[in-house]
């Protein structure tokens, strides 16, 4: 029955991504669908429209394997081999240092506008 | 036939690598690099081209759609913690959108990169579906987005948790903006391991990235190139 109920309710989501995408389309918006579809789902959830308990299942079944979700996607490097060569080395050191620097500078902006918080863990 | 052994196949493998990961707290055993790692090994090996494995591998990327819907649901019931701290989040996503072009930007012209490489740099904080359509809008090489994407994704859900230490990024909130921000749904699929809380503001930051980023990127590309 859980599992009956998980299936529908990705149905739902699946169904929110689907609007979403045939909203791009419709407007030419240079955004993806699953986004236009996430923002109608929320807007959904906090005017009451859709309650909580019609995704609560669907959601708590894909967002812990999310990463499973990811690797089909990433397989595809495969077919880049020259992404595998010192010239691709060069390209992810890039990345690399580009993103380190974004994450730490953006955490310590973050916790320097917090100020003090009692509940650090 | 085959699709089905391709997605038992890609389960099975990241079942394993996740208990591996758990087991011995390594974090560059971390499930997508490996498994990744070890499906391409195979493949090649095996000499299986990548069209053949996405016969089985494009259900499970079918579901990564509905999966992006699913981070509604955290957002919904964080909702309150997300407005409380929405300058925060809002001015810390701009923030990290500029200086992640502008570092980039920097280290790709320093070693004399050609435009179209450096185009296809811009959205690599984006969370994939995103950046795909801006590489492409924009005038970068998608594939080459795609492969930047994932690796500044993995390098946040890797060397994320041992910046939280060495910089004392201990709260919820800060440790979720510069996940979400930085290193896009692969970073923030590393926050449950954090919480709800982390998780919500992760998902909410990342979301906010994606609507600026496909704004922004296009903007500097008219104003560079």
């Amino acid at each position: 029955m859980k599992y009956l109920l998980i299936v529908v309710q990705i149905f739902v989501l699946y169904a929110f991504c689907w609007v979403g995408t045939v909203l791009v389309t419709w407007l030419h918006m240079p955004l993806p669908g699953s986004i236009i579809g996430l923002l109608l789902l929320l807007g959904c959830l906090l005017s009451g429209i859709v309650p909580a308990k019609f995704v609560k299942e669907g959601a708590g079944f894909l967002l812990p394997i999310l990463t499973l979700l990811f690797i089909p996607a990433t397989v595809g490097i495969m077919n880049y081999p020259q992404l595998l060569s010192g010239y691709g080395v060069v390209l992810v050191i890039i990345v690399t240092a580009s993103t380190l620097i974004t994450f730490i500078l953006t955490g310590k902006l973050a916790r320097r506008m917090e100020g003090k918080v009692d509940d650090c863990n | 036939m085959i699709a089905i052994s391709f997605i038992a196949l890609t389960v099975g493998i990241f079942m394993f690598m996740t208990w591996l990961y758990k087991r011995s707290g390594i974090s560059f055993l971390f499930p997508i690099l490996t498994s990744t790692i070890v499906l391409i090994v195979m493949l090649v090996v095996l000499n299986i081209p990548y069209s053949t494995y996405m016969e089985g591998g494009k259900f499970i990327n079918w579901l990564l759609g509905p999966a992006v819907v699913a981070m509604a649901y955290p957002l919904y019931t964080q909702w309150d913690t997300i407005m409380k701290n929405r300058k925060i989040i809002l001015s810390c996503v701009a923030v990290a959108m500029i200086t992640g072009m502008i570092t980039v930007l920097l280290m790709a012209w320093l070693v004399n990169l050609e435009d179209e490489v450096m185009l296809s740099y811009l959205p690599k904080s984006i969370t994939s579906p995103v950046a795909l359509q801006i590489s492409a809008t924009i005038g970068g090489i998608p594939q080459f987005t795609v492969f930047f994407v994932i690796v500044a994704g993995i390098v946040g859900a890797v060397c994320g948790p041992l910046c939280y230490r060495l910089f004392h990024i201990d709260t919820p909130v800060s440790r979720g903006v510069s996940m979400g921000s930085a290193s896009h749904g692969i970073g923030v699929s590393k926050l449950t391991e954090y919480g709800e809380q982390t998780l919500s503001i992760g998902s909410v930051s990342m979301t906010l990235s994606a609507i600026l980023g496909a704004l922004l990127c296009p903007l500097v590309a008219w104003l560079l190139f």
